[in-house]
């Protein structure tokens, strides 16, 4: 019960007008970025980095995690009506969304999405409440060495889960390591790939890398690919009031997918696209006419929508107990901790109670918030859809180098912002998956850091690593996570070249 | 994805690419001179293990990519498109102090808008100058940031 009166004295702090304030402005904000495309919550919470760095924490983050929220009600209104995803967390909603655009459902996929992310947003936040104690508990039995091995887990996680390949995974996570390397290192003060040039002694800033990745990347991207410039926006039809009929359909859904989403959220495994994949596939299995599945079954909007916003609620357990991000944002968000020195973990929820409590109390107010933005406003940001994209692009990229230059007021970050555009460009152009890239970057200085602890602790003995019980363990499913899916398709392909032998 | 099953010459050199940048890594930790001291977990050892990781997967993608299981989806790709962008992006870069913020804004806007394929010149134009003015007024003024004035220092 410990947790409920801190959560109590957390609604004091996210109740006063100012945090009222940033809480409104993050998932305002959100809503916008969710539904604008080329534009996430990774990239706007880096670009407001700069910015904010003489902000109160306390408000900073209630603004950021409002801006996470946000962004998935937000992209659910462009995948439906537009059937490009607003976010990668919507890639899925676009397949039944669309379509009951199309048949003139469009209003009922706009709502049974909006409260499904209420729901499941509302669902997720309390696990988190009860939760992210119980991790705290467990990550002070964490030293240095179980550390350690719970980032390899996480290393593996997402390099294998996401993207199209094992091996395109592996290598973004090795490109965001490589970045991380650069710059003085921590404990010698040795320059590392500086190459005599002294702007590189500070090493590459996360937002330069998650902007040149995300926004010049993606610009460069989008800009070449001239079939995927026109794209039709289907008008809002049909009542916002669900019929009882979708009610009835879409309330297990939204519970189902609260349910995987949490879980595959906390879990190191990457963020919000694979549980949505996993609740669509489900809601198909399930339903009782699945044919209708392609052409406009709530159920496949339902779900999958609770199943990101649920993703999102289950990534901030790991991030607050255990400083551990599982997705991009996340990552970007453990560097704004980092920009005002603090330390997420078992610390952080000591000495910075106020602001954690306060943090996750504001969570359930943005959740109300953003069921008023999106479901009376629906018509009103779906005017946001027609920005033309020359114009929006040239924004992106406008305030991109602007937030870049504003970090250190150093034209060199716009030369790097320009090189890591281009590696962004040619991983999306080749199929690399991005986010393995920047969890690579923060999380690797971070490995290195607990990797040399725990060797000079046992005087340089490597075996700590295996001898502790519990970083076995971490270490042991790390490589189960790289082996399976390796074993499972080699025996697949014996299968499918059987029959022809 | 629609892969098509060739030989990807792109695959081969992003393989190769990777290998070559590992040895950059690789060169680097071992023209570092480490004290005694941090022998054995000092600065070297953590980038010869990422070194070691991008060779390897440099070597699995060039192996994909000459036994054509490097699968890259057909596209129709506009080169034109990137290259302007690119140079809007470089002009900014060399424009940004000797300009300043508003003109190198409004250069790298329009190249980018040109881009994309818009050529209603006067409304990007319009949008450009009044999206470079205010944010470059909201960033100084109200926020208190530093951006270079250039030649519009006496006005602004």
């Amino acid at each position: 019960m410990e947790s409920f009166s801190a959560l109590m004295d957390g609604f004091a702090t996210a109740l006063t007008p100012i945090n009222l304030m940033w809480s409104l402005v993050g998932v305002t904000l959100g809503t916008l970025i969710g539904i604008l495309p080329g534009i996430g919550p990774a990239l706007t919470i880096a670009l407001l980095l700069p910015v904010t760095r003489t902000l109160d924490p306390t408000g900073a983050f209630i603004m950021f995690a409002g801006l996470y929220y946000g962004a998935m009600y937000g992209s659910s209104t462009t995948s439906i009506l537009l059937n490009t995803p607003g976010e990668s967390g919507s890639i899925i909603t676009a397949l039944e969304g669309n379509q009951m655009a199309r048949r003139g459902r469009g209003a009922a996929a706009l709502a049974t999405a909006a409260i499904g992310s209420f729901v499941a947003g509302t669902v997720g936040t309390l696990l988190l409440s009860f939760l992210a104690p119980v991790f705290v508990k467990l990550a002070i039995m964490f030293g240095p060495a179980e550390y350690f091995a719970l980032m390899v887990l996480a290393f593996a996680t997402v390099s294998t889960l996401l993207g199209a390949s094992m091996v395109r995974g592996i290598t973004s996570l090795m490109i965001g390591l490589a970045f991380g390397l650069a710059g003085t290192d921590i404990l010698t003060g040795q320059p590392r790939l500086v190459f005599g040039i002294p702007s590189m002694l500070r090493g590459i800033d996360t937002v330069v890398v998650a902007v040149g990745l995300f926004a010049v990347g993606e610009a460069l991207y989008m800009a070449s690919r001239r079939d995927l410039r026109e794209a039709v926006i289907l008008p809002i039809q049909g009542s916002l009031f669900m019929t009882r009929e979708e009610w009835r359909r879409s309330w297990k859904p939204w519970l189902r997918g609260t349910l995987i989403g949490f879980p595959f959220g906390a879990l190191p495994a990457g963020g919000t696209e694979i549980p949505t994949f996993l609740s669509y596939y489900v809601e198909k299995k399930l339903a009782k006419n699945p044919r209708e599945f392609g052409q406009g079954a709530i159920e496949g909007v339902a779900g999958p929508e609770a199943a990101n916003n649920a993703a999102v609620a289950g990534v901030l357990v790991p991030l607050l107990a255990l400083g551990l991000p599982t997705s991009a944002t996340a990552a970007i968000l453990l560097a704004a901790f980092e920009q005002y020195n603090l330390q997420p973990g078992p610390q952080l929820f000591t000495a910075s109670g106020s602001l954690v409590w306060g943090l996750i109390a504001s969570l359930y107010i943005g959740n109300v918030m953003l069921l008023v933005l999106n479901l009376p406003l629906a018509g009103l940001w779906v005017r946001l859809l027609s920005i033309p994209q020359p114009l929006l692009y040239g924004g992106i990229l406008v305030f991109s180098t602007l937030g870049v230059y504003s970090l250190s007021n150093s034209v060199f970050d716009l030369v790097l912002l320009f090189a890591v555009g281009v590696i962004g460009f040619l991983m999306r152009r080749y199929d690399f998956p991005v986010a393995p890239a920047i969890i690579g970057l923060i999380l690797g200085p971070m490995a290195e850091a607990q990797f040399r602890r725990a060797l000079t602790i046992s005087q340089g003995d490597p075996s700590v690593f295996v001898t502790h019980p519990l970083s076995l363990a971490l270490l042991v499913i790390a490589l189960l996570v790289l082996l399976v899916p390796a074993v499972i398709s080699l025996v697949r392909a014996r299968n499918a070249a059987a029959p022809l032998a | 994805m629609n892969g098509s099953r060739s030989r990807s010459l792109a695959g081969l050199l992003i393989g190769l690419g990777l290998i070559a940048i590992a040895a950059v890594i690789a060169v680097d930790a071992m023209h570092m001179r480490v004290p005694p001291v941090h022998a054995r977990v000092g600065p070297r050892v953590f980038p010869l293990l990422v070194s070691c990781g991008l060779a390897l997967s440099g070597a699995a993608i060039a192996w994909q990519a000459w036994t054509r299981t490097f699968l890259v989806e057909a596209q129709d790709t506009d080169w034109g498109a990137v290259a302007i962008i690119a140079a809007g992006l470089v002009l900014q870069i060399n424009l940004l102090k000797p300009l300043g913020f508003i003109p190198a804004a409004i250069i790298l806007f329009m190249a980018v808008s040109f881009a994309f394929g818009s050529r209603r010149f006067l409304r990007d134009g319009v949008v450009a100058v009044v999206l470079a003015s205010v944010t470059y007024l909201a960033f100084t003024r109200l926020l208190g940031l530093q951006l270079p004035p250039g030649v519009l220092k006496g006005l602004l």
